[in-house]
């Protein structure tokens, strides 16, 4: 049977421990705190334009909508993934495909 | 009175719990389709308006409503539409939206409220200029909801429509899913075969989703409180939006937003000593001519602000969150735009694209066309350098 997740497609979520791993390895971090829909969606897309296929970037925002819109604004152009601090933080790790 | 204004509490508390559990934002619902094909959030404000659409219906039919606001149609709502459209684009939130984020603690929408707030103190400053030079030659006839005109009756007539887009909806799923393009084909008869046979595939497909999605929620009650914090499908949304709006049009009204925050406007002016009374829009319109004071429905929008707050504190999505500069211009300029296109259609998404649609308002119909072209333009000029889909 499907979950609630299913349908709300929600990227996977980052451990806190992944997270930062991968935060250290990032070739592009935006810093989008404070920031509201459309506005990352259009800085993500212009970031991977400048990125080679297998590169990380990473958004860092406080919009919570952000976590689902950008990946799905990003479609097939990168692999995406969220992690959530449990307050109203969040990153969002876009891997260029 | 105690028992409305306790109404507009839950009313108010509810519709800011769904809006903000659910994401649910009309400026998504239309930008994000527009951008990229994100048709997610737009299902679930369609949903909504059907859904209310049919309740309203039925709930007119049996006598158990308060009113309709079906202002006099014309190129007013086209045009203010447009600038409301292009206004909650550019602000990065509709009516609604800007509301639960206040609720979310964003400081940048507490300035698009501002804002608003400017745009209808300007728009009421100029409200005897603009009747005779706009509002005049641009209504070409009284306000009607097809509700009151229509020999069939209402439930049956929203019912009716509400088949006829879930008809459409399927066709146009059904023929994505078998992926013919009718001009491709070569034979007249297998053209006439695709045709037919796709609203029966949009039909199965669109009662898998449902199911899957009805599943799904059940699911949820084997750990409601997890669950509840989690975000929601935008279509639980709309069914949750759908109930308080059922519990307002049977007590008190239609769903509406910038109306009331123009009361509040007036009704906050007249505290610091502004004799709001005095000019003819907030005097005999607004108000009409009851005296500038609370009404419910301001009441009501209030607590949509405090119902945002709820939920995100639940959901650990509450923070203080200040403006970066570079996004002043968007709550300056979207407020303003939001504000006076508004004014000059009038009603906001909530008024005309939810609520003027769920009612059949012949002038809700123009407005809606005019917002979501105001979306479609601005959303185009956003996405100017990395393109859009539409």
């Amino acid at each position: 049977m499907p979950s609630i997740d299913d349908v709300t497609d929600a990227p996977d979520e980052l451990s806190d421990e992944q997270a930062e791993e991968l935060l250290e390895d990032a070739d592009l971090v935006q810093d989008m705190v404070g920031e509201v829909c459309p506005y990352p969606q259009v800085e993500a897309k212009k970031g991977l334009q400048q990125l080679e296929a297998g590169d990380l970037l990473v958004q860092e925002t406080d919009h919570v909508p952000c976590t689902e819109n950008v990946p799905r604004a990003v479609g097939d152009d990168a692999d995406a993934r969220v992690w959530r601090s449990g307050n109203a933080t969040y990153r969002i790790y876009l891997r260029k495909q | 009175m105690a028992l409305t204004l306790l109404i507009a509490a839950v009313v108010g508390t509810g519709l800011g719990v769904f809006l903000q559990k659910g994401r649910f934002c009309f400026v998504n619902a239309f930008r994000d389709f527009f951008a990229y094909k994100d048709s997610r959030v737009t299902k679930g404000v369609i949903a909504a308006t059907l859904l209310t659409m049919v309740f309203w219906g039925i709930a007119y039919q049996l006598g158990y409503y308060q009113g309709f606001w079906t202002p006099g149609w014309g190129l007013t709502g086209l045009f203010g539409g447009f600038i409301f459209g292009i206004g909650m684009t550019y602000a990065g939130g509709c009516a609604s939206g800007t509301l639960y984020r206040a609720g979310e603690g964003y400081l940048q929408f507490w300035i698009t409220l501002l804002f608003m707030g400017v745009g209808y103190a300007a728009f009421t400053i100029a409200f005897p200029t603009l009747q005779s030079t706009y509002f005049a030659p641009l209504t070409f006839g009284e306000g009607v909801s097809l509700f009151t005109i229509s020999p069939i009756p209402a439930g049956l007539l929203a019912i009716g429509v509400a088949a006829l887009v879930l008809l459409v909806y399927a066709t146009l799923v059904g023929r994505a899913a078998t992926g013919v393009d009718p001009d491709d084909r070569a034979t007249t008869a297998s053209v006439r075969m695709t045709s037919l046979l796709a609203p029966v595939v949009g039909l199965r497909q669109f009662a898998r989703g449902t199911s899957a999605y009805l599943c799904g929620l059940v699911e949820t009650w084997s750990n409601p409180i997890a669950a509840s914090k989690r975000p929601w499908d935008p279509r639980t949304a709309a069914l949750g939006i759908t109930a308080m709006a059922v519990v307002w049009f049977t007590q008190v009204s239609i769903v509406g937003v910038t109306g009331p925050e123009a009361r509040w406007t007036g009704y906050l002016l007249s505290q610091v000593g502004v004799d709001a009374g005095s000019f003819e829009y907030w005097g005999s319109v607004l108000f009409q001519g009851q005296g500038v004071g609370l009404t419910v429905d301001m009441v009501m929008i209030g607590f949509v602000i405090v119902g945002a707050a709820l939920a995100a504190l639940w959901s650990g999505d509450f923070s203080l969150r200040m403006l970066k500069r570079r996004r002043l211009p968007n709550a300056v300029v979207g407020g303003l735009l939001m504000g006076a296109g508004s004014r000059l259609a009038p009603g906001c998404n909530i008024g005309n694209i939810y609520s003027g649609i769920a009612e059949l308002s012949v002038h809700s119909f123009i407005a809606a066309i005019g917002i979501v072209a105001g979306v479609y333009v601005m959303t185009h000029w956003i996405y100017r350098e990395v393109g859009c889909a539409i």
